[in-house]
C-alpha cells in the first residue's frame, strides 16, 4: 500500500514536471478559484464578527407606562432577561431618562426645569447577544412584551438590522455561489490537464494495459497528480490571501474611517484553512479522477 | 495451452478477419504463425492478447476461456502471459532496468527480489551492461531483447511474439530467434508471428499457415 503511495506520487510528480507549463496553469486556476473562496469565507467571518458588534450596540428599548405595577414591570424584565437574543437588560428609571435628556441635550435642558411632571418614561434597554441577527426572532420578541399589561411602546433598530441581516446574507451566499462555480472550472481545469498528461503519455497507458497492470496502477499517478495540483492551489490561495489581509490591514484602517477596527480583522478560522487546502485537493482529485475515469 | 475451437472474427457484416479456426499449441511447444500480411495473424494475436473478442468460437489459454474473463480476470491473464511486439512498446522515460522491472512491479513482488530478477533477466539477454540506458539510447535489436527481458522476466508459462524480428536484419533477427529457443527449451511454450518464411524455415519448428483468416497448414 505505502509502496503503491510512494509509485503513485513519484509517478505523478515526475508527470508534474514534465508537463510544468500546463500543471502550472491548472494550479494557477485552483489558485484564483480558491482564493476566492478563501476571500468570502474572510469576508463572510469578518462580516459577521463586525454585525454581532453592531447588533449588540442596536437598542431595543421596552417604555414602561407610568402606572405599571411593580409585578408588570417584573413580569417583562423576566420576559427580557429570558430570551436567547438579549444579553443584558438595563433598567433606566423615569428619573434617570430625564437626566439622561439633560446631558445629551443639555441646550433644552431648561425646558424641563419648569415642567409640572418628568414626561419621559422609565424603560428596560436591552442588549443583543445574537451571534447572528434573526431579526424575525426579534420582531416576534417586540410583539410579544408590546402586549405585555404595563409596557408602552417596545422600539427596536429593525430597519437597521434588517439590513446588516441582508448584506451579511447576500454576501454570504453570492460569494458561495461565485466561489463554487469558480471551483467548478478549477475542477474542469485540472480534468483537462490531466487528460493532457494522459494523451501525452499514451504510448505508456497502453504498454501498462498490454502488461496486465491493474487499472488502480495506471490511474493511481493521474489521480495523485490531481490531488498535487489542488493541495498546492490551496497553499497559495491562502498565503494569497494572508498576504491581502497584511496588506489591507496596513492600508485600509484610514479609509474604514473608523467605522471597522481594520486591526481588528482575523484570518480564516482553523477549519476554512483546512477547507480550503483540503477542497483544492478534493477537486484536484475529481479532476483526476474524471481524466482517468475513461482508461478502462 | 493454447485450444482454439471453431474460431471466427467479423468485422461489421461481411468483413471476415478469420473464418473457422481450430487448432492446439501444446503446452512446451514451439510454434510459428505464418502468413503474408492481411492473413489474420495479427487479429488471432490480438484476441490471444485479450484485446479483441471472438465473433464465433471458443479460445482457451492455459484453462481460461479468454471470452469469459472479467476485466480484473484479462489484466491477470495478462500478466501470466509473456507479450513481445514488432514495436517494441518500452516505456521511452524509463531506464531499461526499469521497463523490465515494472512488469515485476505490477504483481507486487517485493523491491528486492524484483532488483535481482530483474538483473538475471537482463544478464540473460546479455544486456546487464546498458541497464541504465533509456530505449532511445539502444539499437533495435537491444530494444527487443529489452522486450523479450520484461516478457520473461514474471515466468510465464507462455510467450507470444508479434512480428518480434519485423525491425531488425536478418543477423540481428537470429540472434533474437535463438533466444526464443532458449526460452522453449526452459519449458515456457512460445508462439511466434512472422511472415519471415525463411527464417521459419531456418529455425525448423512448427508452423502454422494462415491464408485469408483460414489455416492451410499446420506442420
Amino acid at each position: 500500500m505505502i509502496r503503491g503511495l510512494q509509485y503513485f506520487l513519484k509517478e505523478a510528480v515526475s508527470s508534474l514536471w514534465r508537463g510544468r507549463r500546463s500543471s502550472a496553469l491548472s494550479i494557477l486556476t485552483i489558485t484564483i478559484a480558491l482564493f476566492m473562496l478563501g476571500v468570502f469565507l474572510l469576508l463572510s467571518a469578518n462580516l459577521e464578527r463586525v454585525v454581532n458588534e453592531w447588533s449588540r450596540s442596536a437598542e431595543f428599548s421596552v417604555y414602561l407606562r407610568d402606572e405599571a405595577a411593580p409585578a408588570e414591570r417584573e413580569a417583562v424584565q423576566k420576559a427580557l432577561a429570558g430570551d436567547p437574543a438579549i444579553g443584558g437588560v438595563d433598567v433606566v428609571s423615569k428619573d434617570a431618562a430625564l437626566e439622561r435628556f439633560r446631558r445629551d441635550f443639555p441646550e433644552l435642558a431648561p425646558a424641563t426645569v419648569g415642567a409640572p411632571d418628568n414626561p419621559f418614561p422609565a424603560s428596560f434597554e436591552a442588549r443583543l447577544t445574537s451571534s447572528s441577527v434573526d431579526v424575525v426572532a426579534l420582531g416576534k420578541l417586540a410583539e410579544r412584551i408590546g402586549a405585555m399589561p404595563g409596557v408602552a411602546d417596545v422600539r427596536y433598530d429593525r430597519r437597521w438590522l434588517d439590513r446588516l441581516a441582508a448584506v451579511s446574507a447576500f454576501i454570504r451566499y453570492a460569494g458561495l455561489t461565485l466561489a463554487g462555480i469558480l471551483v467548478l472550472a478549477a475542477g474542469l481545469t485540472v480534468a483537462n490537464v490531466v487528460r493532457l498528461a494522459l494523451y501525452a503519455r499514451r504510448d505508456e497507458v497502453e504498454i501498462m494495459e498490454l502488461v496486465g497492470a491493474p487499472m488502480a496502477f495506471i490511474r493511481g499517478p493521474f489521480v495523485c497528480e490531481g490531488v498535487i495540483q489542488g493541495g498546492i492551489g490551496g497553499a497559495l490561495a491562502l498565503a494569497a490571501l494572508w498576504t491581502v489581509l497584511a496588506v489591507a490591514k496596513s492600508r485600509l484602517a484610514e479609509a474604514a474611517g473608523g467605522m471597522v477596527d481594520v486591526q481588528a480583522l482575523t484570518f480564516l478560522p482553523l477549519v476554512s484553512i483546512a477547507l480550503v487546502v483540503g477542497g483544492g485537493m478534493l477537486v484536484g482529485c475529481l479532476g483526476g479522477l474524471v481524466a482517468a475515469r475513461r482508461l478502462r | 495451452m493454447i485450444a482454439i475451437d471453431g474460431l471466427s472474427k467479423l468485422y461489421g457484416r461481411d468483413i471476415s478477419a478469420l473464418d473457422d479456426i481450430t487448432l492446439r499449441v501444446g503446452r512446451g511447444e514451439f510454434a510459428f504463425l505464418t502468413g503474408a500480411s492481411g492473413a489474420g495473424k495479427t487479429t488471432l494475436l490480438r484476441i490471444l492478447l485479450r484485446q479483441e473478442l471472438p465473433t464465433v468460437g471458443t479460445v482457451v489459454v492455459d484453462g481460461r476461456d479468454l471470452s469469459a474473463l472479467s476485466a480484473r480476470d484479462v489484466q491477470r491473464y495478462r500478466r501470466s502471459v509473456g507479450f513481445v511486439f514488432q514495436d517494441f512498446k518500452l516505456i521511452q522515460r524509463k531506464t531499461v532496468f526499469e521497463n523490465v522491472m515494472f512488469a515485476l512491479r505490477i504483481l507486487g513482488v517485493p523491491d528486492v527480489q524484483q532488483r535481482r530478477r530483474t538483473f538475471q533477466v537482463l544478464k540473460w539477454v546479455g544486456l546487464q551492461h546498458r541497464a541504465n540506458a533509456y530505449p532511445i539510447e539502444l539499437s533495435g535489436g537491444e530494444q527487443q531483447r529489452v522486450a523479450i527481458a520484461r516478457a520473461l522476466v514474471n515466468e510465464p508459462v507462455l510467450v507470444i511474439a508479434d512480428e518480434p524480428t519485423g525491425n531488425l536484419d536478418p543477423d540481428l533477427s537470429l540472434d533474437i530467434m535463438n533466444l526464443f529457443r532458449e526460452i522453449n527449451a526452459a519449458g515456457t511454450t512460445v508462439l511466434v508471428a512472422t511472415h519471415d518464411r525463411e527464417l521459419v524455415r531456418h529455425v525448423g519448428r512448427r508452423a502454422i499457415m494462415l491464408d485469408h483468416g483460414r489455416v492451410v497448414e499446420s506442420s
